[in-house]
């Protein structure tokens, strides 16, 4: 029995547009967020979103429905192009800066509210401080994790590492990106 | 348990993912602890900005912009979509906004201008003097009605009188021209006989049997 994934997919290589807009519509919001919390920059995430989903029709034929969902294969393309760019240009900026949140279109807040988008983007700049302070695997498993709300299960299946890990570096992350934010805090004298 | 075992934990406490002993132990440990009870509470905070986190939606044009790539077509849109680009959009801009004011103050002059006839107007709308129109009219056909009805009987009334007279003169006039009238003589006068033409026919086949 195929799940509507696998279906939309056989579609996709029968050479069924509408199949592939449709999972293009499905996906393209969860890749852009995941690109723009790795990369902390619009631009950046556009074009990765781009290059991914572009990445992922050049090879739906080399997708095997019995080695995992099409979502947890979509989003391995996905990490190792990130991953790819992060090499590239050595910079990884988690979550974006306040002057690149303004403007942009918030799914939770239809009409935007700017004392919420101030607090958003205050709060988020914060968060991305802190982040950017942590070792590269302890952040990737704290976006996938806290900010991804991905499964243990899920997160281990992506990394390619054993659930037990992904655990000690979700909690290592946490502990350490709670006692910087703390920290910041109390020189900064500010509550988040 | 010591406070680096409790940190190793505290993530699966907060998520509640430990077993139950563990749980307890974890909670004593806790109400004696402060520094780690305070490090709990940071940890529960900053977990609340991570999931608080904003979901941003990408703009239709990446949408696009993907599947031009592609499949080397355009989205597919919704009637939303279309009745968006084409007419919400083109009003929502200063110069409709401006458009709407201006029509708007006109709107305002004019009513305002319009004011007195419009509570004459208005009374006369008003479902009781409509009403009471409506029977006036009514009242006013059915009369109308009954007096050609009179009209039409009098006009008959007066043809047929006129026809009589005519017809009774017209009798009157004939008897006194004195025109011999078929079966009667004048006195003196003989009958002559019509001559027959001669016939094959016998004049018994007209007599009826």
């Amino acid at each position: 029995m195929l799940s509507g994934d696998q279906k939309l997919v056989e579609r996709c290589l029968q050479g069924d547009d509408a199949a592939w807009e449709a999972i293009v519509k499905m996906y393209a919001k969860r890749i852009y967020n995941l690109s723009y919390r790795y990369t902390g920059r619009m631009d950046e995430a556009e074009d990765l979103t781009q290059d991914i989903l572009v990445r992922v029709y050049q090879n739906l034929n080399s997708f095997r429905a019995d080695a995992g969902s099409f979502q947890s294969w979509i989003l391995k393309v996905g990490r190792n192009l990130i991953i790819d760019h992060y090499r590239q240009t050595r910079r990884f900026q988690p979550v974006a800066g306040s002057e690149e949140m303004e403007g942009m279109k918030i799914e939770d807040d239809k009409i935007p509210n700017p004392h919420r988008i101030v607090e958003q983007n205050e709060a988020s700049r914060f968060l991305g401080d802190g982040l950017r302070s942590l070792a590269p695997e302890l952040k990737e498993a704290i976006i996938l994790r806290d900010l991804e709300g991905m499964a243990y299960q899920e997160i281990a299946d992506l990394l390619g590492i054993p659930e037990g890990t992904v655990k000690s570096r979700i909690n290592r992350g946490r502990l350490e990106l709670t006692r910087l934010l703390s920290k910041r805090r109390a020189q900064m004298g500010m509550q988040i | 348990m010591t406070c680096p075992t409790i940190e190793d934990r505290l993530s699966e406490y907060l998520e509640r993912s430990l077993a139950r002993e563990e749980m307890e132990q974890v909670a004593r440990h806790l109400h004696e602890c402060r520094s780690c009870a305070a490090l709990l509470d940071e940890m529960r905070s900053v977990l609340a900005v991570c999931q608080s986190f904003p979901v941003y939606e990408p703009d239709n044009a990446l949408i696009d912009k993907i599947l031009v790539r592609t499949s080397g077509r355009r989205r597919t849109r919704s009637l939303r979509e279309w009745a968006s680009q084409y007419f919400l959009r083109p009003m929502l801009t200063p110069r409709f906004a401006m458009g709407a004011v201006l029509t708007a103050l006109f709107l305002v002059l004019v009513a305002n201008f319009m004011l007195p006839r419009v509570s004459a107007v208005a009374s006369a709308l008003a479902p009781s003097e409509i009403f009471r129109t409506m029977d006036r009219g009514v009242q006013q056909i059915y009369g109308g009605g009954l007096k050609l009805y009179d009209k039409k009987n009098e006009w008959q009334e007066q043809f047929t009188f006129y026809k009589n007279n005519l017809l009774n003169r017209l009798g009157f006039m004939i008897e006194r021209l004195d025109v011999p009238v078929e079966g009667k003589k004048k006195p003196g006068e003989t009958q002559q006989q019509p001559e027959k033409a001669p016939s094959n026919e016998s004049s018994l086949r007209l007599l009826p049997a």
